[in-house]
């Protein structure tokens, strides 16, 4: 049945999280950009429990699933979308290890994210590489077996908490192409060197950068599987969280343009009042709220694993980060230019949405896995398609 | 539980009617389009599909099953939705047709929320007979469109009935409806309060048709002109009684019916997208441009991606509106972001699916220009693009910010 109704439990774990982000992240947005997230604040999030959410049940976590997940996701990001980002411990690890990790997997890895003294782990996931000519796949990353266990050889960038982590996902060729990539979980941070550290346009309080694997050895044991079906399950829980944050992200400078614009008088009346500033409201609320109908049609149908679920997450992510660039845009014009300074929070949000868009999947990659889905997929994540 | 899956009597229903949009109306939506005219047993199958649907399964379906209900619908119900499900099927097929259907039309919504329970029996009477009946909805007048408290159009009281006079303009299935809802005032200082909604029956004296319209697109919709000169209503048609007027709630009546019937308008641009986007995407598949297939092309797969994405978004806006309808929730505010969103995207999709057929999208014979015809009222009718950013906005601006 369609429905847009959240359950009690749903309504009352968004609720904390709202109160969490107006509470405890926006007032202090420019702080946390300049500082980064101190410890005191992981440890006050991870009380709330609200970042163990998707992790399973049989891991200490509330196994609330992806549509539960999406929730406070755009929560956090009205708040501050880089805190959201950066308080979020475990990161994507989590979404790795329950898409591609046994159950035992997911039981051992996950565990000690759940644990009371949790709050200051980190998880990773290190996927992207630089670097012209890469194989077809993408990946210049390699395992190689030896004996019962792999090593790892490379150099990942742009990972979220490089040299931080407690657990981090490798991606690496084993084979050539799609089906050759493999997954392995590296526990401890000290088993691989942080290299440069990244510099955004936006998201400050994440820390990320370069990571060097020199001859990292990992067990069979903490190899994940990796058929394509699994990564793209993976994937789509990652869009997913982008795009919720996307929203939370549109909802904030939506809703900071509306009382700035009701606020500021020209001409005698509040700008709000004329028809080219509130025509400009009504299409921002529009691009809010269909966005977000799209992250809960793709979560919901991730919890249900639906076979449209993929393709709905990528259609979910493309929305959101073109619904979130347009509305923070917007934010930032209505403003005039005090839009421009950072006495307002909207020249963050401006940035920011442009760099959760570049950091989780861009807009491009989502809008050819729709085309390709749309023309009949082979066995492959993106069909190649001419420029 | 936040869901997207169509119920199973949900999904029935769009198979069906899918099937019959594909092998019956594509066929003939050309020729009715030319013609302007159908074949009265065609709308007679129609409407008994319609009637097929299950009973409580559709915001109209009880004026045309028969089985109504004492009281106009209170709590929770799935109605909406319904309508939802099966308006993008038929629209798909042809949106003229859909709009030509037998039934009350948008003149149900008043009757129904408006109407005395004595009116709603009589005015509803004629389609459980699943003959060739309809209703109609008139409001706009040649001087007032989106500002509908400027209608013009006069009532007095005259003994045991009322004087009507005043032209109304762009009447969907206007000449041929067995009854029009007439919006009228009393006086037009008094504004909205002094609008009055009557049912006026075909052969009243006084009540005819002016001409039938030639448009753009959805040429097989019949757009009338009437004219009320000293035409005399019974008192008893008077919608709701005099009661009704006591309690300040005509305006809202005429206001209401938006509430369902433009998530249904909405609805209707998705379903013409689609058409447009599946016709597009066929004919890329199977075109080659030097010597590599278009969809290879980033440009064109794009373009594809594009549309199907925003297609899935304002079907997306417009179920939230009927959902918070069969809820019992206000949603004038969404109500109108599901028609304005849905017509904003179904005329780029329209505009997009001629340009990807290149020259072959000026082809009458494959659909794609027609489309792009009739999509372009759906910017204009129940609301115009603007006057739903009027609405939207002065709601956002009156209401709490978060939602």
């Amino acid at each position: 049945m369609i429905s847009f109704s959240l359950s009690d439990e749903q309504e009352m774990v968004r609720e904390t999280a709202r109160k969490f982000a107006v509470e405890e992240l926006r007032p202090r947005l420019r702080q946390l950009e300049k500082g980064g997230i101190p410890d005191e604040l992981r440890r006050r999030f991870h009380e709330l429990g609200v970042s163990l959410i998707d992790v399973p049940e049989a891991a200490g976590g509330m196994g609330l699933g992806a549509t539960t997940a999406a929730l406070v996701h755009e929560e956090l990001a009205f708040g501050d979308p880089g805190a959201a980002v950066a308080l979020w411990g475990p990161h994507l690890a989590t979404a790795a290890v329950v898409e591609l990790g046994s159950p035992e997997q997911v039981a051992r890895l996950l565990a000690p994210f759940a644990a009371p003294d949790g709050a200051l782990r980190r998880g990773a996931v290190a996927w992207s590489e630089t670097g012209k000519d890469l194989p077809f796949a993408g990946m210049a990353t390699r395992a190689r077996r030896d004996g019962e266990a792999w090593i790892l050889d490379g150099r990942k960038a742009f990972v979220i908490h490089a040299g931080d982590a407690d657990l981090t996902i490798v991606f690496a060729q084993i084979g050539d192409g799609w089906d050759g990539v493999g997954a392995f979980a590296v526990t401890g941070r000290e088993r691989m060197r942080a290299g440069a550290a990244s510099r955004w346009l936006g998201l400050e309080p994440v820390r990320a950068g370069e990571l060097i694997l020199d001859g990292v050895r990992v067990d069979e044991a903490d190899r994940l599987a990796c058929d394509v079906a699994r990564l793209r399950r993976f994937f789509a829980r990652a869009w997913i969280t982008t795009a919720a944050r996307q929203v939370g992200l549109a909802r904030a400078a939506y809703e900071t343009a509306l009382a700035y614009t009701q606020d500021r008088v020209a001409f005698g009346k509040p700008v709000a009042h004329f028809q080219a500033v509130s025509f400009d409201l009504a299409e921002m609320h529009m691009e809010v709220e269909s966005a977000r109908w799209m992250v809960w049609r793709a979560a919901a149908e991730l919890d249900a694993a639906a076979p449209s679920a993929v393709e709905s997450a990528a259609k979910a992510l493309a929305h959101a980060n073109q619904a979130a660039w347009r509305v923070a845009d917007d934010a930032v014009q209505l403003h005039g230019g005090a839009g421009y300074i950072k006495d307002f929070p909207v020249e963050k949000w401006l940035r920011d949405t442009k760099t959760l868009a570049l950091i989780g999947g861009s807009d491009a990659l989502a809008q050819l896995v729709v085309a390709g889905i749309g023309f009949g997929l082979p066995e492959s994540i993106v069909q190649p398609v001419v420029t | 539980m936040i869901s997207f899956k169509p119920s199973a009597q949900q999904e029935m229903v769009k198979g069906l009617l899918h099937q019959f949009s594909a092998t019956v109306l594509r066929p003939i939506t050309l020729e009715v389009d030319r013609t302007k005219t159908f074949p009265d047993d065609l709308l007679l199958r129609m409407g008994q599909m319609r009637g097929a649907m299950p009973p409580g399964g559709g915001a109209a379906s009880e004026e045309y099953t028969g089985v109504e209900r004492k009281e106009p619908q209170k709590g929770p119900s799935s109605s909406n939705r319904f309508t939802m499900v099966a308006s993008e099927e038929l629209a798909w097929g042809d949106a003229s047709l859909l709009l030509s259907l037998p039934g009350p039309g948008l003149g149900g919504p008043p009757v129904r929320f408006m109407g005395t329970p004595e009116q709603r029996e009589r005015f509803f009477a004629p389609f459980k007979t699943g003959g060739l009946h309809w209703g109609a909805y008139g409001l706009t007048e040649p001087g007032a469109g989106s500002d509908v408290s400027a209608i013009k159009t006069s009532c007095r009281r005259d003994g045991d009935g009322w004087i009507l006079n005043g032209r109304k303009c762009f009447i969907t299935n206007g000449a041929r409806a067995d009854w029009v809802v007439i919006f009228a005032t009393l006086d037009r200082s008094l504004g909205r309060a002094g609008h009055r909604a009557f049912v006026v029956e075909k052969g009243t004296p006084g009540f005819a048709c002016g001409k039938i319209e030639e448009k753009m697109g959805l040429r097989a919709s019949e757009t009338a002109e009437l004219v009320l000169e000293d035409c005399r209503v019974p008192h008893a048609n008077l919608l709701g009684g005099d009661e009704l007027y006591q309690r300040n709630e005509g305006f809202m009546g005429a206001m209401k019916t938006f509430d369902f019937s433009r998530p249904t308008v909405g609805i209707m641009a998705v379903g013409i997208a689609r058409a447009a986007f599946e016709t597009a995407r066929e004919f890329v598949r199977e075109h080659y441009l030097l010597a590599r297939p278009l969809p290879r092309y980033a440009l064109i797969a794009a373009l594809l991606a594009d549309a199907e994405r925003k297609i899935d978004a304002a079907r997306l806006m417009c179920w939230r509106a009927a959902w918070l309808a069969d809820e019992g929730l206000p949603n004038a505010k969404e109500a109108s972001m599901a028609k304005a969103y849905a017509a904003k995207i179904a005329m780029q999709v329209c505009r997009d699916a001629v340009e990807l057929l290149g020259a072959h999208g000026l082809e009458q014979s494959l659909l794609v220009e027609k489309w792009y015809r009739d999509i372009k009222v759906f910017d204009i009718f129940e609301g115009t693009a603007q006057i739903q950013r009027v609405v939207i906005s002065k709601r956002i601006l009156r209401e709490p910010p978060s939602f």
